[in-house]
């Protein structure tokens, strides 16, 4: 069950590229983003959402889903790329990112379907995914997994430290944490700001099932969230360590903490995702909004 | 239960967590949850009463409105517990965003708000939490005055669905009204009539303006008290009127006055009735250690003073119409 028939690689692998090309339609369309979280991510957003994750867009609220709780909530254009593609939503609405009434810059629950909490503040989110976890445990819904997305910066966060103690109090595993381990945060790097080793050591000792993957590798990543939903859980929490490279899929980006938060021009946007494509073996495909771009906005020197 | 006998004047936290209880019966989506302070905001009664429906979370406030979101998220009617100071000061991230944000169906009691609180001092004596909370988009806000109140409170923040912020006062507070008062959002109620000057109340500073008021009367000044026990959404309607009535006001609040309730009364009368407005609270200071009456003292915030101030606003009142 863990391994992939060539079909299905094929399919990740198209979601996967679909979600990094998505993602930089949107952050360049949108002038506003954050590419670096976003590229890193796609890999496991593409292996959860397209083979791991139970989940409906026909029925995006059904009692038995899987939850996912997306606390690195920056990296919000990975994942609304990944709910357009499954069918949560059509596909054109990506470019409504960051507008009045359209795809929120952070996530917003209510008004997009498939964003299971509002988030954007960092290390907030693993609280709320125990908290669904531990309600799911008292409606007796055994089958239901939650699975929290963090960044490594935000392990920073105090807020992670105490929720990661609590799942491990309340016995919580029907919880799988997800650490996109990309090793750049903001204004550098994990080491250099805020170092957060030895990460293993530190989940163990926090009293969860530790799981290391490489997180650009679709079939291990399959063997990782197949061991974490159905292998592994034994009274504890899971977590994932999945090691990445932050901006992957785009050399310029690759490892850049400068590609943390910036929205390419049209012009890098078309050579960016020329390069995108012709990694993934696609016929060269640029950017779709070159020379329709959004009116610039100048409100006092701003936009 | 014995708490009730009129013999022994029974705490507004006690009213809290036995109304817990009483709701949890009702509410079987209901669910206490605990930052290792129960024995003293009084959720351990629920805890007593259902064991399965209490969840200690240890010495953790962003924890425990984190996972209050991820209840809700799944159905669940959360009361996170926890004093004041660190539901507002420690947590207010989680509970701007994780909570506020989606209109979550979290109800948040503030224990041990102002200055009835314990000799604990400037870290626990929450002055800030009616103006924090009050700012938060989706959040309703109410400080009860009474024990009937503070039982009605609790009724109706069940009976909303999103986010609630109540406050609970620790100690015994002189009753205002009796057993079938109910509470209804963004409407205040009349305590007292009168024509010279309008008292506005929250919480238990309400039965300090009853008290002004009878001090009133005897310098010959009616004095018209109106208690607010919502604090958000406010009653402009009955605010404008009254105010319109009697030409000047004081408000009175357990709390600070900046951003707080005497703030809310002020933006109201701003944009409806101006009228001189002198607001009794705490003054842009720490609450110290103390003991209870020397705290009022020290704040200026017993009867005396508030019907000193009705006296002020009463000048400028005839000052202007002169």
């Amino acid at each position: 069950m863990a391994s992939l028939s060539p079909e299905k690689l094929l399919e990740l692998q198209e979601a996967a590229y679909q979600i990094r090309r998505l993602s930089i339609e949107m952050i360049t369309f949108a002038r506003w983003g954050h590419p670096g979280g976003s590229l890193s991510l796609a890999d496991i957003l593409a292996v959860l959402y397209f083979q791991c994750m139970n989940i409906d867009p026909q029925n995006p609220k059904a009692e038995n889903r899987d939850r996912l709780i997306l606390s690195k909530a920056h990296s919000s254009p990975a994942l609304y790329a990944a709910l357009a593609v499954k069918g949560f939503y059509p596909l054109q609405e990506i470019y409504t990112y960051c507008e009045p009434e359209g795809l929120e810059g952070h996530t917003d629950m209510t008004h997009t379907a498939g964003i299971e909490s509002s988030g954007g503040p960092l290390g907030m989110g693993l609280s709320v995914a125990v908290g669904c976890a531990y309600g799911l445990r008292l409606k007796e819904n055994p089958r239901s997994r939650v699975f929290c997305l963090l960044g490594d910066g935000e392990l920073n966060e105090g807020n992670v430290w105490e929720a990661a103690m609590s799942a491990a109090h309340y016995h919580l595993d029907n919880l799988i944490a997800v650490v996109d381990y990309n090793k750049v945060m903001a204004k550098g790097f994990v080491w250099d700001l805020m170092n957060i080793e030895p990460l293993v050591d530190k989940w163990a000792a926090f009293g969860w099932d530790v799981l290391e993957a490489d997180g650009h590798d679709l079939e291990a990543l399959t063997a990782t969230f197949y061991q974490a939903r159905w292998i592994q859980p034994r009274g504890k929490p899971i977590v994932v360590i999945a090691h990445t490279v932050k901006g992957r899929g785009i050399e310029m980006a690759e490892f850049n903490y400068k590609w943390h938060t910036h929205a390419p021009d049209a012009g890098t946007a078309d050579a960016m995702l020329r390069e995108l494509s012709r990694r993934y073996g696609r016929p060269e495909q640029g950017y779709s909004k070159l020379g329709a771009e959004r009116e610039k906005e100048n409100f006092y020197g701003g936009e | 239960m014995a708490e009730n006998s009129p013999a022994r004047p029974i705490e507004m936290r006690d009213v809290f967590g036995q109304m817990l209880v009483q709701l949890g019966q009702e509410y079987s989506r209901m669910l206490v949850l605990d930052a290792d302070l129960h024995t003293s905001s009084k959720a351990g009664y629920f805890k007593a009463a259902y064991p399965d429906r209490f969840i200690q979370v240890g010495i953790a406030e962003q924890n425990l409105f984190g996972i209050s979101a991820g209840l809700a998220l799944e159905g669940f009617i959360p009361f996170p517990c926890t004093f004041a100071s660190f539901a507002t000061r420690r947590a207010l991230d989680q509970v701007a965003i994780s909570i506020c944000y989606p209109g979550l169906n979290v109800k948040i009691p503030g224990s041990y708000v102002g200055l009835p609180t314990s000799r604990a001092g400037t870290s626990h004596n929450c002055i800030e939490d009616i103006a924090i909370m009050r700012v938060l988009p989706n959040m309703r806000l109410a400080d009860p005055g009474d024990n009937a109140d503070m039982r009605a409170v609790m009724h109706a923040a069940l009976e909303v669905d999103g986010p609630v912020y109540f406050r609970v006062a620790r100690y015994t507070f002189p009753d205002l009204f009796g057993a079938d008062h109910r509470f209804e959002w963004g409407k205040g109620k009349i305590l007292r009539s009168g024509n010279d000057v309008t008292l506005f109340g929250t919480g238990m500073m309400t039965s300090f303006c009853m008290n002004a008021a009878g001090l009133l009367e005897k310098d010959g000044i009616t004095a018209e008290v109106v208690h607010l026990a919502s604090i958000k959404p406010i009653d402009r309607e009955l605010i404008a009127a009254s105010a319109g009535k009697t030409g000047c006001a004081v408000s009175a609040e357990n709390a600070s006055i900046i951003g707080g309730f005497g703030s809310a009364v002020a933006e109201v009368l701003a944009e409806t009735s101006p009228v001189p407005l002198s607001r009794i609270g705490v003054r842009d200071r720490f609450v110290t250690s103390g003991g209870i009456g020397d705290l009022f003292r020290i704040h200026g915030m017993l009867p005396e003073d508030i019907a000193r101030a009705a006296h002020v606003v009463l000048t400028q009142k005839i000052g202007r119409t002169t």
